[in-house]
C-alpha cells in the first residue's frame, strides 16, 4: 500500500482534487439552479412572457459548477503517472476552495434568486434587483474559484 | 449637469377655470404639483379637498372599454418580425396633435363592434362545446337505428335502456339465461360501463328488471325523437357551422385591426385626461377659489407665467419663488450631458438625490465605465458590443430611454477594448498588445485594482469636500475629510514602506501626518456630540472607520477576480475546442459550436457580473462617501406613453 501511495499517490490525489472541484460545484450548481426553476415553473402558469427574465434568475447559481468545471480541466491539465505525492496532494487542497465554496455559495444564491423570482412574479419592473442580489452571493465562489486558479498557477514542481 | 433649479408657485384661481388651466398646463407638461392635503399649515384656513368629479368614473370606464378591445385586437393582429417591428418604433406626436387625432375617432362605436364580435365568439364557443357534450351522451347509442320515440310503442315487450358496470357484465348475462322471454345485447361499451339493451316480454319484466337491478342496472333516458346516428349528424352539422360563423367573426376582427394604431392614440389620450382629473385632488379649494402649489424648472418660469395668464385671462394670483436650497418637498429633475444621461438609471435606482445635494451621475460615469471594461476585458467581447450596439442605434427607432439603454453599453463596449488590449486578449486567445499577462501577473493586477479603489474612494471623498465648502462650511470638509487624507495616504504610504523602500524621509513624514490625521479624526470625529467625554467617545469610534475603508479598498479585487474568471472560462472553451478540432472533420463542425455558443454564454455571464459588481463598487463603496440621496422625482403631467411617443 505504501509503496502504491508512493508511486501513484501523486496522480491519485491530483485526480481526486479535479474530481472534488468539479463535483462538489456542480451539486451545488445542480441544487441552486433546481430550486430556482421549481419556482420558475410556477410563474409561467400565468406569466408566461416573463420566461426570459426566469431564466437569468434561473441561470445565475449555474455559474459556480463552471467554476469548478474549469479548475477541474486545469487541474487535468497538470496530472502525469509519475508525479510525486506531495504535488499531487498539493493540486488537491487547491481545488478546495472552489469546490467548497462553490457548493454552498449556489445553494445560497439559489434561494436568492428564488426570492428574485417571487419579485419577478409580482413586481416586474423590480426584478433586476432580484438579479443584482442574486449575483452579490456569487462573490465568494469567485473569491474561491480566484484562489484555486492561483494556488495552481503558484508553485511549479 | 446637475440637479434642475426649481422655483415654487403658489396658484389662486377660479374653480370654473380648473379644467382649461389643467388642459393647458398638460400642454407645457414641467409642472409638478404639491399635495395639498397633506400641508400642515393650510390646516387652519378652512379649505375643502377638491372632490374628484364623477367624470372620472366615466373615463375609468372608457379607458376599461379600450384597454378590453386593445387586448382583444392585438390576439388577431398579424405578427410582424420583431425586428422590422423595432425598425420602424413607436410613432412619434406632439401632444396637441395627439389630442386632435384623438378626438377625430369615432372609438366608441369601433370598440362595441369589436367587443360584440368577441362576445359573439365566445358564445358561438360554448354552443360548440354545449354540442360536443351532447355528442358524447349520444354516441354509446349509435347502434340503435330506430328513432328513440318508437321505443315506447311496443305492446307486448317492454324496452329498456341503460349502463352497467364492466366487471358486472359476465353476471348480467349468467343471470338472465334463466329467463324466457328477455333479449339482452351491449351495444358499446367505455372503460367503466357497458350500454345495454334490455328487452323483455311484460308478464317477465318483474324478473328480469330484479335481476338488472341486483347488477346495478341504471336507467338511461335519451333526450331525443329520432335515430341517434341521425341526431348526431345533425349535431355536427351545427357545429360546423357554428365554426363557420367564428371564422366570419374572426376574419372580420382580423380585418378591424387596423383600427389598432386609432385605438392606441385613444388610449394614451383618454389616460393623459385621467392623469389631469386626478391631479385636482392635489389642489384644495374654497366654494369658488382654487389653491394650487407645486414646482417648475427655474429656466421656465418665464414661460409658465404666461401660458397661466394668459389661460386665466390674468383672473388669479401667482406667485413664483426659486426654491430654498434646504427644500425637502422639491422635486428632483436631472439634465445631464449626453454621456451621463446613459447612467442615470444607476442613479435613480439608488435614490435620486436630495435638492441640496449634487448629482453623482456625472461622477460614477466615468468611474463606472472604467471598471465595468476592467472586468470585462476582452478584446473580442468589446467589439461584439460595440458593433451590436452601434448597429441598435442606428438602425432601430428607439425611444429617449431605451437609447439611453443602449448607449449604456456601447460606451463600456470602449473601456471593455482598451483593457482587452491590456490583458492581451481576444476571444481569450493572447494577442500581442498584452501589457499585464492575467495567467502569471495577478499579483500586479490585484495591486493595480486597489490603486483604482484608492482613486475611486479619494474621489468620492473629494466631492463629500466640495459639498461641505460650497455649502459655506470648510472646517467640515478638513474634519470629514482633510484628516481621512492624511490618516489614509499616512497609513498606506506606511505600509508601502514597510515592503518596498522608499526615500527614508518619506516614512518618517508619512508616520507624521497619518498621526496628526487620526489625532485630528478623534478629536473632531464626534463634535455634534454635546459633553467632552462623548465626543471623544465618539470621535474614538470615527477612527475606528477606518476599519472599514480596508474592507472598502479590498473589496475593489473584484475588479482583478472578474477579470480573471472570465478570461479563464473563455481559455478552457478554448481549450476543449482545440481538443475538439484535432479529432476530424466532425470535431471541427462540433468544435464551432461549441466555441460559439459557449463564448456567447461567457459573454453573457461575463457583461452580467461587470453590471452587477460595478453597481456594488458604486453604490457601497462610492455612495458611502458623500452621497445620500432620497430626493421625491419631478412628476411630469403627462402620463408615461405606452404605445406611441410623445414628443
Amino acid at each position: 500500500m505504501a509503496e502504491f501511495m508512493v508511486n501513484y499517490g501523486g496522480v491519485v490525489w491530483g485526480a481526486l482534487g479535479a474530481a472534488v472541484a468539479v463535483f462538489l460545484s456542480g451539486i451545488g450548481s445542480a441544487k441552486g439552479v433546481g430550486m430556482v426553476g421549481e419556482a420558475a415553473a410556477a410563474l409561467m402558469v400565468d406569466q408566461s412572457e416573463k420566461f426570459g427574465k426566469s431564466l437569468v434568475l434561473q441561470l445565475l447559481p449555474g455559474t459556480q459548477g463552471l467554476y469548478g468545471f474549469v479548475i477541474g480541466l486545469l487541474a487535468l491539465g497538470s496530472l502525469n503517472a509519475s508525479m510525486p505525492l506531495a504535488h499531487g496532494l498539493y493540486i488537491f487542497m487547491a481545488c478546495l476552495p472552489v469546490g467548497l465554496s462553490g457548493w454552498w455559495s449556489a445553494i445560497f444564491q439559489g434561494r436568492t434568486a428564488t426570492a428574485g423570482i417571487n419579485l419577478l412574479a409580482k413586481n416586474d419592473e423590480q426584478s433586476t434587483k432580484g438579479i443584482i442580489y442574486a449575483v452579490m452571493v456569487e462573490t465568494y465562489a469567485l473569491l474561491g474559484f480566484v484562489i484555486s486558479l492561483i494556488l495552481l498557477n503558484a508553485v511549479s514542481f | 449637469m446637475a440637479i434642475v433649479k426649481m422655483s415654487k408657485f403658489d396658484l389662486l384661481a377660479f374653480n370654473s377655470d380648473r379644467e382649461n388651466l389643467l388642459h393647458e398646463l398638460q400642454k407645457f407638461n414641467y409642472v409638478h404639483f404639491l399635495d395639498l392635503k397633506e400641508d400642515v399649515s393650510l390646516e387652519d384656513y378652512d379649505l375643502n379637498t377638491v372632490e374628484v368629479p364623477e367624470s372620472i368614473v366615466a373615463i375609468d370606464e372608457k379607458i376599461a372599454k379600450v384597454r378590453n378591445t386593445l387586448e382583444i385586437l392585438s390576439k388577431y393582429r398579424k405578427k410582424e418580425s420583431a425586428f422590422k417591428t423595432m425598425q420602424e418604433g413607436l410613432e412619434t406626436f406632439e401632444f396637441t396633435e395627439l389630442e386632435e387625432r384623438a378626438l377625430q375617432i369615432e372609438y366608441d362605436t369601433i370598440c362595441n363592434e369589436i367587443l360584440t364580435l368577441n362576445r359573439n365568439i365566445d358564445e358561438l364557443g360554448q354552443g360548440i362545446v354545449k354540442s360536443n357534450a351532447d355528442i358524447s351522451e349520444l354516441s354509446p347509442w349509435i347502434k340503435l337505428d330506430t328513432p328513440i320515440k318508437d321505443l315506447e310503442s311496443f305492446k307486448q315487450v317492454e324496452l329498456i335502456l341503460g349502463t352497467i358496470p364492466r366487471k358486472l357484465g359476465q353476471k348480467v348475462e349468467d343471470d338472465l339465461v334463466t329467463t324466457e322471454h328477455t333479449y339482452y345485447e351491449v351495444l358499446s361499451e367505455d372503460k367503466e360501463n357497458l350500454y345495454v339493451l334490455v328487452m323483455t316480454s311484460k308478464d317477465e319484466n318483474v324478473l328480469s328488471n330484479e335481476i338488472l337491478r341486483n347488477c346495478s342496472f341504471s336507467n338511461v333516458k335519451i333526450d331525443i325523437e329520432g335515430e341517434p346516428a341521425l341526431e348526431i349528424a345533425k349535431i355536427e352539422d351545427n357545429i360546423k357551422s357554428l365554426k363557420e360563423k367564428i371564422s366570419e367573426n374572426e376574419i372580420k376582427l382580423e380585418n378591424l385591426t387596423e383600427e389598432l394604431p386609432d385605438l392606441q392614440i385613444v388610449y394614451e389620450y383618454l389616460m393623459n385626461r385621467k392623469l389631469r382629473i386626478t391631479s385636482s385632488e392635489n389642489f384644495l379649494a374654497t366654494d369658488t377659489i382654487n389653491v394650487i402649489e407645486g414646482y417648475i424648472p427655474t429656466d421656465m418660469s418665464e414661460e409658465f407665467t404666461e401660458i397661466v395668464k394668459k389661460t386665466l385671462n390674468n383672473d388669479c394670483y401667482i406667485e413664483l419663488k426659486e426654491a430654498e436650497k434646504d427644500d425637502e418637498e422639491a422635486p428632483i429633475l436631472l439634465k445631464n450631458s449626453k454621456f451621463a444621461r446613459a447612467f442615470e438609471s444607476l442613479t435613480g435606482m439608488y435614490a435620486l438625490p436630495k435638492y441640496n445635494e449634487v448629482d453623482p451621475t456625472p461622477f460614477l460615469a466615468p468611474f463606472y465605465s472604467f471598471f465595468f471594461g476592467m472586468m470585462v476585458a476582452d478584446v473580442g467581447y468589446g467589439l461584439m458590443l460595440l458593433v451590436c450596439t452601434f448597429l441598435v442605434l442606428k438602425v432601430f427607432n428607439l425611444t429617449e430611454t431605451q437609447k439611453d439603454t443602449i448607449r449604456f453599453f456601447y460606451y463600456h463596449s470602449i473601456f471593455t477594448i482598451l483593457w482587452g488590449l491590456i490583458y492581451g486578449s481576444f476571444f481569450s486567445f493572447s494577442i500581442p498588445t498584452g501589457i499585464l499577462d492575467t495567467g502569471i501577473q495577478y499579483n500586479e493586477i490585484l495591486i493595480i485594482a486597489i490603486i483604482f479603489g484608492i482613486i475611486h474612494i479619494y474621489f468620492a471623498l473629494g466631492i463629500n469636500a466640495y459639498m461641505s465648502i460650497r455649502d459655506g462650511k470648510p472646517l467640515d470638509a478638513l474634519f470629514d475629510v482633510g484628516f481621512w487624507y492624511m490618516a489614509l495616504t499616512g497609513g498606506i504610504l506606511l505600509l508601502v514602506s514597510s515592503v518596498a523602500t522608499l526615500p527614508a524621509n518619506l516614512a518618517a513624514i508619512s508616520k507624521y501626518v497619518m498621526i496628526i490625521g487620526m489625532v485630528g479624526i478623534v478629536l473632531t470625529g464626534g463634535r455634534q456630540s454635546s459633553s467632552i467625554g462623548g465626543r471623544l467617545v465618539s470621535g474614538l469610534y470615527s477612527l475606528y472607520g477606518i476599519s472599514s475603508y480596508v474592507g472598502d479598498f479590498v473589496s475593489y479585487s473584484r475588479l482583478m477576480a472578474l477579470g480573471l474568471s472570465g478570461g479563464f472560462i473563455a481559455s478552457a472553451i478554448n481549450d476543449m475546442v482545440g481538443m475538439l478540432f484535432d479529432t476530424g472533420i466532425i470535431g471541427i463542425i462540433f468544435g464551432i459550436v461549441v466555441f460559439v455558443v459557449g463564448q456567447l454564454f461567457n459573454l453573457f455571464l461575463s457583461l452580467l457580473s461587470a453590471y452587477v459588481h460595478s453597481i456594488r463598487l458604486t453604490y457601497v463603496e462610492f455612495f458611502g462617501k458623500f452621497y445620500e440621496g432620497g430626493g421625491t422625482a419631478f412628476k411630469t403631467l403627462r402620463n408615461k406613453a405606452k404605445y406611441i411617443s410623445i414628443k
